[in-house]
């Protein structure tokens, strides 16, 4: 998709009434998409009460014969059917669509997919969340923030930058509501999908956060995700302990992001109708599930007991460790719908509990006790594969609000992003849109030269000639231009070469690009040419495509750079 | 309006005096009952109410309702949803009974069964038994090191394992999804098993603060109200509203019964505003509509602000559990299997 070139909206409201519009926007937005989560996550949960995914459901009818275990592999096996239907038949995208979209859109100033591929894949995401499948609900809320907060962009309010300000707000509000914590809410919004600080971004996302948690918190009254209690730390050579914790949840992080990438690639390659392949997912997990209840749905039981001193056994975590890793691959790369939020922090939170269970195990070291270890590990684990560590050490200080146990899951967040930054990526979203040709490791001002193709700087005006025409018609044309040389083609309109003013044989271009050459690389190209411009040919046919200035590149690169400088600097 | 409220009564009512038996506990709550409900109905309608008591079980209910002409029973919400899946309670029509079907939530209006009062399982403690640090959590009831002495719990598997697991730091919100699952349940009688030695176990609601009262145990389990009661009788004991697990106690009418008219008339007196609030007003547990809860003034006698004392007065604190009535029913076989199971497991628990 070609991005487009930067501008400045051509009539631009005055400072109170662009103060007013966004407030107003964020307000808005941030409410819907609170409402839209809320409505989202209640109707997961009443999927999971019906369809006998829940524990709490599943135990009522424990005396009722086969139910409950026909249930657990028919569900999710049914739910991964309805799944591949709905991306045959009612969605254009026919995939997922999640926060690697909305990153997608917000830094290349993209509309989002269709509002049909988004409904879709949020119903998509209902379905196979509310049938069980093992991938994670944050996801789909973002997105659903997102598609919300993208409706601004088709409202003319004078407001630079307003559609990425008005993604940024769904989202914020979304992760606000999910965790009932406006401020990771606020600073998820900066660091994932913006990308960057301003005050004109910053106002108005912190006023939907602040809607949303007002929304879950206060006038709904949802429960938090998490509470513990929890005395502090106890021994500072527990802190190493944690850095520890932290380099193994990187390791384990990228194993975790590596195998969904590994599977969605071979199921990609796979001889399995497509149609099939939910479902076939949704059968391994339901079978899995006959033995090991905990790998079901979101799993919000095990992340509980994964705090409390021996409610699991170190044989089980590590168990369910591997099972959940396998299994959120699976339903992932198979085409369930669903995110890597919540799967990874079960994974996290199971894995600190396995190494304190192995700590406490050597009788070694007085510790502080499992729940510290455990949340530790959650958040090790979730912050490179989303991304966040800034987040995720928000999300279990606002949680818990215990300043001690924050403190040590900082530790392990800062060395799990250490490492897993260094040897996969700054987060799966981003290897994600890597894979799909949108590299943001090096940043946004690259990503965007490199996301924008030479063609939209070119130029047809040029001196144009075939090579049977006689050569000093084409030198009178010359003369009577602006340009230097002619670019000259046969009469299949195949680029030959260039005759400079004066000269009378045809001369190979210093330069030439081609139609995937990107700004980026013109720019890079462009060190030491002389000319009047670079000829781009057509790299199958060899056709004369156009001609593109030095000025003009360069011109495409300040207008990037300025651009880019005017989101980070804005004021309301 | 006090006359049309009896004329209604009145009009409702057979012209022919007629008895009805109402089955229910005993004890306080029963003394409190006859004069809140029993004895101003019969006042108003002529109608004379013989009392039965019954354990709460369902047992008791399919073996004497029949035999004994119970009409209308006071029950456990749990017990009631079970018996009228049971087809042993009549079912009710609540536009017929109430105008006001909005003034009971949160209580929910179930098939065959009226709210109406709010009470608590709480933890008491003998204050003898503990001259230095005083219980203050239920974790303190699992804790026999620190709190030494027998508990008096009652023998079932509800409340307690909600405890056990409030007592391993999981919040209220959460109690009942975790015990659905067998891991839960283990955690459970794991928790239990911490004190399993220590065990008195009661089955008749009024042995609590008679246990306490003889020493027989430093802390036991029992209902706000009975507690209540016993230190207005002058019996030494403190009660712990840390973990209370709020319950609904509900009126129906047994399908065996032989005076509907009489019966529906009971429930809509009983359940009228003023009503629950004289009940309040005797023994404290709340009214199950919000209307009443403005009425509620002081004790009888004592001149005791009775508001202060309902097992949802803001004052006790925010970690409190609502029963799952729906859940309770539901997993009635599972929990006793399973109860019976850690019974039989090693020792008679006390």
């Amino acid at each position: 998709m070609v991005p487009d070139r930067p501008s400045t909206p051509p009539d631009v409201a005055s400072p109170a009434r662009r103060a007013i519009v966004l407030m107003l926007c964020a307000l808005v937005i941030g409410g819907a998409a609170s409402l839209a989560a809320i409505g989202l996550t209640d109707a997961v949960l009443w999927l999971n009460d019906v369809l006998l995914i829940a524990p709490r459901a599943r135990v009522q009818y424990e005396d009722a014969g086969m139910l409950v275990p026909v249930a657990t592999v028919a569900v999710p096996a049914l739910g991964g059917l309805i799944v591949a239907l709905i991306w045959r038949y009612l969605s254009s995208a026919g995939r997922v669509l999640g926060p690697p979209d909305v990153i997608e859109a917000v830094q290349f100033e993209r509309p989002l997919p269709d509002l049909r591929s988004g409904a879709a894949s949020t119903l998509a995401a209902m379905v196979s969340l509310g049938f069980g499948a093992s991938v994670g609900q944050y996801g789909p809320m973002v997105y659903l923030g997102a598609m919300l907060g993208g409706l601004v962009r088709r409202l003319r309010l004078g407001v630079p930058n307003l559609p990425a300000i008005g993604v940024a707000c769904g989202v914020a509000a979304a992760i606000a509501t999910a965790f009932n914590a406006p401020v990771a809410g606020l600073v998820f919004a900066h660091e994932v999908v913006l990308r960057h600080y301003s005050t004109q971004a910053f106002a108005p996302t912190t006023v939907a956060a602040v809607t949303g948690y007002v929304l879950a918190n206060v006038v709904f009254e949802r429960p938090a995700l998490f509470l513990v209690q929890f005395e502090g730390v106890q021994h500072g050579y527990e802190f190493v302990l944690f850095g520890a914790l932290g380099l193994l949840c990187a390791a384990l992080a990228m194993v975790f992001m590596r195998l969904i990438l590994r599977v969605a690639a071979h199921a990609a390659q796979s001889r399995l109708p497509a149609v099939l392949r939910p479902a076939v997912a949704g059968m391994a997990l339901g079978l899995t599930a006959l033995w090991l209840p905990d790998v079901l749905g979101i799993g919000k039981e095990a992340l509980r007991f994964a705090t409390i001193e021996g409610a699991f056994g170190a044989g089980e975590l590590a168990v369910l460790v591997a099972a959940k890793i396998t299994l959120t691959a699976l339903c992932i790369g198979f085409g369930f719908a669903g995110g890597v939020f919540s799967p990874a922090l079960l994974i996290g939170i199971l894995f600190g509990a396995l190494f304190w269970t192995a700590v406490d195990g050597t009788g070694l070291l007085p510790t502080s006790g499992i729940a510290v270890y455990a949340i530790c590990g959650m958040m090790a684990l979730t912050s490179p594969v989303i991304g966040a560590p800034l987040t995720t050490i928000l999300i279990v200080f606002e949680l818990t609000r215990n300043y001690d146990i924050t403190i040590a899951a900082m530790v392990a967040v800062v060395f799990s992003n250490l490492i897993a930054h260094r040897f996969f990526g700054r987060s799966l979203f981003d290897v994600q849109l890597a894979r799909r040709g949108t590299d943001l490791s090096a940043g946004r001002d690259r990503a965007r030269l490199e996301a924008m193709p030479i063609t939209t700087c070119l130029t047809t005006d040029m001196i144009r000639a075939t090579n049977n025409e006689p050569p000093e018609i084409i030198q009178a044309r010359l003369a009577a231009s602006p340009w230097s040389e002619a670019y000259i083609t046969d009469t299949a309109g195949r680029f030959l070469g260039v005759l400079p003013q004066g000269g009378q044989t045809l001369i190979p271009p210093a330069l030439h690009f081609n139609e995937a050459t990107t700004v980026l690389d013109a720019m890079q190209a462009l060190r030491g040419f002389i000319g009047d411009g670079i000829p781009v040919v057509n790299s199958e046919t060899g056709a004369l495509i156009g001609v593109v200035s030095e000025a003009s590149v360069i011109e495409a690169y300040l207008d990037i750079s300025q651009s880019l400088r005017r989101e980070e600097n804005a004021v309301l | 309006m006090r006359f049309f409220s009896a004329l209604l009564i009145l009009l409702a009512t057979p012209a022919q005096a007629e008895e009805l038996t109402v089955v229910t506990w005993g004890g306080a709550y029963e003394a409190a009952q006859t004069t809140a409900i029993f004895a101003p109905f019969t006042a108003q309608t002529g109608i004379e109410i013989t009392t039965a008591r019954y354990d709460g079980s369902l047992t008791a209910l399919k073996a004497r309702a029949d035999a004994e002409g119970w009409d209308v029973i006071d029950m456990l919400e749990p017990t009631a949803i079970t018996a009228c899946d049971a087809g042993l309670l009549a079912p009710l029509d609540h536009a017929a009974l109430t105008k006001a079907p909005s003034d009971f939530a949160p209580a929910k209006l179930r098939r065959c069964s009226l709210p109406q009062n709010v009470f608590a399982t709480v933890m008491a403690y003998a204050p003898d038994a503990f001259p230095g640090i005083k219980p203050t959590s239920i974790a303190d009831f699992f804790d026999t090191a620190r709190f030494p002495g027998k508990r008096a719990i009652r023998k079932s598997p509800d409340d307690i394992l909600e405890w056990a697991l409030l007592a391993e730091g999981v919040p209220p919100a959460q109690v009942y999804d975790l015990l659905s699952t067998d891991r839960g349940l283990r955690l459970a009688f794991r928790k239990l098993d911490q004190i399993r030695d220590h065990i008195i176990w009661w089955e008749d609601a009024a042995d609590p603060p008679r246990i306490l009262a003889d020493g027989r145990a430093s802390m036991a389990s029992g209902y706000n109200g009975r507690f209540f009661a016993a230190q207005q009788a002058g019996d030494p004991l403190s009660v712990v509203w840390h973990g209370r697990i709020i319950g609904y106690e509900v009126w129906g009418i047994a399908k065996t019964t032989d005076a509907p008219e009489a019966a529906r008339a009971f429930l809509r007196f009983a359940t009228r505003p003023e009503t629950m609030a004289r009940l309040s007003e005797r023994i404290p547990y709340g009214p199950a509509r919000q209307s009443a809860l403005p009425r509620i003034g002081l004790q009888p006698g004592t001149g005791i602000p009775m508001r202060d004392h309902l097992p949802n007065a803001p004052q006790h604190g925010p970690t409190y559990l609502v029963r799952d009535s729906l859940w309770h029913s539901h997993t009635t076989n599972l929990r006793q299997r399973r109860f019976e199971a850690w019974l039989a497991d090693n020792g008679k628990g006390g």
